[in-house]
């Protein structure tokens, strides 16, 4: 009987990767995927390669902390309120997919988790405070380390990485050793050579940061069960594996995630910022919540772009000049000279108060937190009805 | 009388009925089709967008462009030409801030999908609670 319970925990974490590996595989490798740069066989592979190196590296210690600091007594996980927690977390990736409002899954897992604590009277408090905390502290970081790059330095690293590309294959294989090596195409620049390995470079930083905080998503609740760390994380990475080489083919191709829409530059900028916190945080034990600093990141990104100051090396260089194109510039006479961004009329220059207004981007941030309040609340209710009646 | 009327569109079926209304019972007036580009999104991706385009206008026209020609197409049938505008930001929003320069607002009761409605809010609600000009709510 046991076995047999077991077997469906075992399952339903495998159900959990998988789909953490669908999701993710989307922001990480969308990027190099639509700028042609790598194939989604090969973005599924490096997914899941450098997920399990995140995970078996730094993500344990994230294991460490939900399956067993967040409650004070070890003995409230077994298999069967690991099962129901792991169904609370899968549920809650099914309902944020099918509703299309991003959730974490950390912030879900925790939730579900600490509905069981509270539930058995055995949440630890004070754990659960550090965690929230890093929950606010974490999404205002990114927000202002993004602010500083959109207003400062976003022209220059535009202009660093920026990616046109040529006719012809990007990187050739060339087979002419025995180990194949990849080359430049044809026509490629050595620029675009550099924009294209950055890219898929960053893609593979997001999988590792990614193995780093969501492998406890699929596996913490079983450790807590008392099942060995190490192949609990083999496992879950296998799953995801599975998932980023499956059902991440079809969010590779939808467009609609917000990563992938933004420009090439700002999606490498805040790939960057949200993976350097999220590894962070995972590296003292806390799990980060991606989707809300990822969100906060693109907000202070925008707006600080958005209220930028002209600098007067800027000026005079000219620079962020707006490209001259016939016909979509109805204001513009043919032939006349694109104004220097100073010189702009102010209402040419993006309205910050009407793209961020606090109201508007507070609702989409209220919005990422009714999953995992859901699942918190359904779990704690869940696991009060099961103890007082059934168990 | 009806000079001015505002019929504010997003991709959606019901947005079409409203310019369809619009012109054949406002067939004298002045129609402005209206679409809002930098929306919020599930990670605010749209609005970043338009924020760190270099030209802000270029990238807004192209967001616009399937609507605004959908609209045209639509007033062809009827004979007619509208004006387009495009505006940024919160659709409700925007929309109640152009609305006073206009005699009359045509809009469809809802469009978009569920992530839409949560992330948005209910734009036409918003409109004809605090449209300065008369609303005509269409579905």
């Amino acid at each position: 009987m046991v076995e047999v319970l077991i077997a469906v925990g075992v399952i339903v974490a495998l159900f959990v990767g998988f789909n953490i590996g669908g999701s993710t595989t989307g922001p990480a490798f969308g990027p190099a995927v639509g700028a042609g740069a790598i194939s989604k066989l090969l973005a599924g592979a490096l997914m899941s390669v450098f997920f399990f190196v995140g995970a078996w590296t730094i993500g344990r210690r994230v294991v460490t902390t939900l399956g067993r600091d967040l409650v004070t007594d070890p003995g409230v996980f077994t298999v069967e309120t690991s099962i129901v927690v792991l169904f609370f977390i899968g549920g809650a990736l099914f309902v944020g997919n099918y509703v299309g409002v991003p959730a974490s899954t950390s912030m879900t897992a925790v939730g579900a988790i600490a509905g069981l604590g509270v539930a058995r009277g055995a949440l630890d408090w004070g754990v659960m405070g550090e965690i929230a905390v890093w929950w606010i502290v974490a999404p205002l970081v990114g927000f202002w380390v993004s602010v500083m790059i959109g207003r400062y330095v976003y022209p220059t690293i535009n202009r660093l990485i920026a990616i046109d590309s040529s006719e012809g294959a990007l990187v050739e294989l060339d087979r002419s050793g025995a180990v194949p090596i990849p080359r430049a195409g044809p026509n490629t620049t050595r620029r675009e050579f550099l924009g294209t390995v950055t890219l898929i470079t960053i893609g593979c930083l997001m999988a590792f940061s990614s193995g780093t905080s969501n492998i406890a998503n699929a596996v913490a609740p079983l450790f807590g069960a008392g099942v060995a760390l190490n192949p609990l994380i083999l496992l879950g990475s296998a799953a995801v594996a599975v998932g980023a080489l499956t059902i991440a083919r079809r969010t590779l191709d939808t467009l609609g995630n917000d990563i992938t829409d933004l420009p090439l530059t700002a999606a490498i900028v805040v790939a960057v910022v949200a993976s350097g916190i999220v590894i962070g945080l995972s590296a003292i034990g806390i799990p980060a919540s991606f989707v809300i600093i990822a969100t906060m990141a693109i907000v202070g990104l925008g707006w600080g772009r958005a209220t930028r100051t002209v600098t007067i090396s800027e000026g005079i260089r000219g620079e962020s000049k707006p490209t001259v194109s016939v016909g979509a510039l109805a204001a513009e006479d043919p032939g006349e000279e694109a104004p220097d961004i100073g010189e702009e009329a102010p209402e040419e220059i993006p309205a910050a108060a009407d793209l961020f207004d606090p109201a508007t981007t507070g609702r989409v941030i209220v919005m990422q937190n009714v999953v995992p309040i859901l699942s918190t609340v359904g779990a704690y209710v869940t696991f009060w009805l099961l103890f007082g009646f059934v168990w | 009388m009806v000079s001015r009327v505002l019929v504010p569109m997003d991709n959606s079926e019901m947005a079409e009925r409203a310019l369809r209304h619009a012109l054949e019972t406002y067939s004298g007036a002045e129609i402005t089709v209206m679409h809002v580009v930098g929306e919020p999104s599930g990670m605010m991706g749209k609005a970043a967008k338009l924020a760190l385009a270099d030209d802000l206008k270029t990238v807004a026209d192209e967001l616009a462009s399937d609507v605004l020609s959908r609209a045209e197409s639509i007033a062809e049938e009827y004979d007619a030409e509208v004006d387009t505008s495009i505006e940024v930001g919160h659709p409700g929003r925007a929309i109640v801030n152009q609305a006073e320069d206009f005699d009359m607002v045509v809009i469809g009761t809802h469009g978009g999908s569920l992530s839409d409605r949560l992330l948005v809010g209910d734009v036409a609600r918003r409109v004809f609670r605090r449209s300065p000009a008369p609303v005509t709510v269409i579905r």
